[in-house]
Formats: C-alpha cells, structure tokens, sequence
C-alpha cells in the first residue's frame, strides 16, 4: 500500500481566549488520511475548524493533542514542506512586484535552481492562464488573477501536495471554473491536492473524496458518489410520457414492489446555466473579434 | 544553517529593503532630513568662524540620530506588521522557510535600508563641511594649518558607522517587542522607550557605581545589562577635528563587537518569542 499524502491522527487545537484562560476548541480530535494522488475535499461552515486544521499542516500553529505527517515527515519541519504548496484563502502578495517576478520570487525561495528557474516560472505562468498578464504589477490585479497567480506560486517548485485554502472564494463562475480545469490538470500530473471550501457545488464535481467538519469535529467521510448516491433510490429522467404512459409506469413500478416517492421536472444548477450561457456568448463574439483584428 | 538558508535570508532582506524604499514614509523622512543638514550652512551669516564647522557637524549628527532613530523604529515595526496583517508571512513561511530565516531577512533588510540612509546624510554632510571648511581656509593663513584641512573626512563616515550599528540594535530591539505584541503602536511606543533608558542608561552605571551592595545595585546593574548603552556610540564630539585624536581601533572593534553580541542577543530572542506566535 502506498504511503498517505497526509495523515492526522487525535488532532486537537485549544486557543486561549482572552486574559481569562477559557480555552476554544477549533479543532476536535481529527483522523483524517488523504491517500496519493487523489483531490481531497476539507468541506464545512465557516469556523468549523478547516483553516486551522491547514495551518497547523503547514507547521503555521502548534497542536495541542496529536500528529500529523506529509508522506511520512512530520508536517510542522521545514523538509517536510519541501513537498508542499500552499495557497491561502483570499491570498495578497506584494502589491509592488509584476506577477513572473512574484513567482519568480518564491521559486527562489522554495530553492528552485537557477538553471530551471525561468522554464519552472514560464510554466506555470502558463498553466494558470496568466501569461499576458505576468508583466502587470500584482496590485492592478482582479481577484481571480489573484488566485491563479497564487496558484502558481504554489506550485512552482513542483510540490507532490498542493494545499487550497477557499481557492474560488470571492472568484465569478467562469474564474472558479477555471481553477477547478488547473486543479484537474494538476491531479493527472501525479499531484495530491486538498483543498477547502464551503462552496459545496463546486467541490462535488471535482473531488474523489470529501471530509465533514462542523465544530472541528469530523461529521462524515467517504467517496462523493458514496456519499450522495443513496443505495436504495433510482432515478429515471424520462421525455415525451403521456398521461397513460405515467399511469402505466407508476402500475409497473408497483408491480414491481417499489414505491414512487415523488415525480418532479429535473432542474439545471444556476451554475451550469450561467456557465453556458456566458461561454456561448464568447464563443460567437470570438470569430468577430478575430475579423476585427484581421481588418487592422 | 546551509546555503539555501542563506540564499532566503538575503532574498527576504532584499525583497523587504525594496519595499522599504518604496514607502512614503522613508522618502519623506529622507527628505525632512537632508533638508534639515543642508539648511544648517545657512547659519554662516552668524560668523561663527572655525566653530560654524562643528555646529554644522553636531547638527548632522543630530539630524542623523534623531531621524535614524526614528525610521529604525517605525520601519521595522511596518515591515513587519505589513507582513503578518497583509498574511504575506502566511504564505512565505508555508514555504521551506524557518521563521528565524524570516526574522533575519528582515531584520537585514532593515539594515540595508539604514545603510542607505546614513551613507547618502554622511555624504550630504560631508559634501557641506567640506565646501564651507574650503571657504574658511581661503580666509585664513595657509601657514597656520600644516596639514592643508582641519576636518578629518573619514571620521564622518566612521561616525555614520557607529551610529548604524546603534540603529541596528534598535531594530533588533524593535523586532524583539513586535514579535509578541499585537499591534503597531503598542510597538512603536515599547520601542520608543527602550531607545529613550538606552540613552540614558549612563545614569544607571553611574548611580550603581556609588551605591552600597544590596538589592537596589543588583537592580541598577541588571537594567545596565540587559539594555544596551547607546551612549558608547556618541563618540562624535571626539572625532572629526584634525587636531583631536582619533578612535583607537581597538575602541571601534570593541563598540563593533559590543553591538553584535546585543543584536544577536536581541534577534534570538524575537526568534524565541516568535517560535511560538500563531500566524
């Protein structure tokens, strides 16, 4: 069996709160493994113990009770963050820098030699679709330029796990759609990635598993097919039934001992809809543009 | 500590120096400052004669000190602040960096900051002595000064020296207090007054060198140890003037070493502090 990406065990966090000593929990002791290769959803409301379950992955806060390791070294040494990527939840970089010297910045950082420095950075920067805009200063950047060129500083010195704080908080659709395109293609480069989010549509289409916290407790765990198929429910989208039709499927579906539960219309997510929308609308202003452009 | 240790020290120190260099701030004290030494020639319609060359030297060094002082302070708590309220310390220390990688490299950056200040008023200073002490001596009898000067130019810069070195203590001090408060001004004020019993601390040698053995001496000694006396780095009054003797370089390894063994002192400990804050 291989070894676990990341592996927590009896996981607590007190903080202090205030002069008084009360102390809160944020994190209540957590058993999590996140095998390799796999993109792994940490899904749950705000406070319940996500971030600081990450920061003390990175070696960021100390644990009060427990352990945990990034394939097999202990999460909080600095080699074993060698292997880590890391982008933080509304992440803000200095203002002053373009976006190519940003990433160029932590890749030395990270230790990238220099021989690779300049193909490792150009990579990158093309991987998250921000090559035209790698020259402009990070300050004139939009939110989700921030976030993808946030995402290449997490991964230019080529990390085994890349750790996503709330990657499409504050993104638009088309932006968070993006992202979810970059993290795919990181998972069939052999990455691990986990990523948290409370934005629970977006992560059902893109990771194998998910955990539950609510109150720094672990609520549930599995596969997300596991999760959101029930057993003993089918569902049939039928088009162009009749009245009798119906009738004769409901006698049928008697007949053989089931039970129907509801008949309902099947809905889009608004998601889909604003997705397909906008990208129809792209895709027929495109070859106008690109006549405008022959025309000068 | 191996080399890529030190590479990020000195990434994180140049990366700090640039952004300092791009405050308002620092611009605009260096402005205040060098208009404050070049509006000390204006004094010359007082004809002070040979004594209008110190009081311009003991303004710069004044000018030099009091802004210095101001700007180690102010500076080193916004760089630092400006990393962990922006989070950018977030995502650098998510990477393979130490914390104390960290701390060096501001603290470095810092330094390089104060070296720019001190090298470009010691030079302002220097330029403006030299044009009025070249007036002076186109007044007076060349016979009566054998060595053609009566400034010795390389006591600036040696005085710009020192005085960096204090501000890099007050850094360090600086640095030391912000890695367990919680806000800017809570630094800058503890800051403040660490600078203000350094540069009094002479009193407390003094007092404890006639008090009789007994708590209140062991009391005034230790706050002689345990802050650093900056009054060893005010040595301007004895240099400068050719006809004073210069600082025996054993003085200046001794003051030079004396401000190492504090900043070190001084850094672990912010690293010790700093081992254990929540980021």
């Amino acid at each position: 069996m291989s070894q676990s990406a990341i592996s927590i065990k009896n996981l607590t966090k007190d903080f202090s709160v205030g002069m008084s000593g009360v102390k809160l929990r944020a994190v209540d002791d957590l058993n999590l493994d996140v095998q390799d290769n796999e993109i792994f959803g940490l899904l749950g409301p705000n406070g319940s113990g996500k971030s600081t379950t990450i920061k003390i992955l990175l070696g960021l806060l100390e644990p009060s009770v427990g352990e945990c390791t990034i394939y097999g070294k202990a999460s909080a040494s600095v080699e074993a963050r060698r292997s880590v990527g890391f982008l933080p939840e509304a992440p803000y970089f200095y203002r002053y820098l373009s976006g190519r010297e940003l990433v160029r910045y932590y890749a030395r950082l990270c230790g990238v030699a220099k021989a690779e420095l300049s193909t490792a950075v150009d990579s990158v920067i093309e991987l998250v679709g921000m090559k035209d805009a790698a020259h402009r200063r990070v300050g004139t950047y939009s939110k989700g330029m921030l976030q993808r060129i946030g995402l290449a500083q997490a991964i230019v010195h080529d990390p085994q796990l890349v750790i996503l704080d709330e990657p499409t908080a504050g993104v638009d659709p088309l932006g968070s759609t993006a992202i979810a395109d970059i993290i795919r293609e990181l998972k069939s480069q052999g990455k691990t990635i986990l990523l948290s989010s409370h934005l629970l549509a977006q992560i059902e289409g893109l990771c194998d598993r998910v955990a539950i916290l609510h109150g720094g407790k672990l609520v549930r765990e599995g596969r997300i097919d596991e999760l959101v198929t029930p057993e003993e429910v089918d569902s049939f989208v039928v088009e162009g039934l009749t009245g009798e039709g119906r009738a004769a499927v409901q006698d049928a579906i008697k007949a053989g001992g089931g039970r129907l539960l509801r008949v309902e219309k099947p809905r889009l997510s608004l998601d889909a809809i604003f997705l397909n929308e906008v990208q129809k609308r792209e895709i027929e202003a495109a070859p106008e543009e690109s006549k405008g452009e022959d025309a000068t | 500590m191996n080399g890529l240790g030190f590479r990020q020290i000195w990434l994180i120190a140049s990366n700090t120096f640039l952004e300092a260099v791009r405050q308002k701030f620092f611009n605009s004290l260096l402005f205040i400052a060098i208009a404050l030494i070049a509006s000390s020639t204006f004094f010359q319609q007082f004809d002070f004669g040979t004594g209008e060359l110190k009081f311009i030297a003991d303004f710069g060094f004044g000018a030099l000190f009091f802004f210095g002082s101001i700007l180690a302070i102010t500076v080193t708590t916004q760089l630092f602040f400006n990393e962990i309220e922006n989070r950018t310390a977030l995502t650098m220390l998510a990477k393979p960096v130490h914390k104390f990688s960290f701390l060096l490299g501001k603290l470095l950056g810092v330094q390089l900051l104060m070296l720019a200040f001190v090298l470009l008023l010691c030079l302002l200073l220097a330029g403006i002595l030299y044009w009025r002490e070249s007036e002076l001596l186109s007044r007076m009898d060349p016979e009566l000064f054998s060595d053609g000067r009566l400034l010795r130019y390389s006591d600036i810069l040696l005085f710009g020296f020192l005085q960096w070195l204090k501000f890099g203590l007050l850094s360090a001090i600086t640095l030391f207090v912000a890695s367990f408060s919680n806000t800017n001004i809570y630094t800058i004020i503890v800051s403040f007054s660490i600078l203000v019993v350094c540069q009094l601390q002479y009193i407390a040698r003094d007092a404890y060198a006639d008090m009789e053995q007994g708590v209140g001496r062991f009391f005034v000694q230790g706050i002689g140890l345990i802050f650093p006396n900056f009054q060893l780095f005010n040595v301007g009054d004895q240099l400068l003037f050719a006809q004073n003797e210069a600082l025996p370089a054993t003085n200046l390894l001794q003051i030079t070493l004396y401000a190492c063994v504090y900043i070190a002192a001084f850094a672990t400990l912010a690293q010790l502090s700093f081992r254990r804050r929540e980021i």
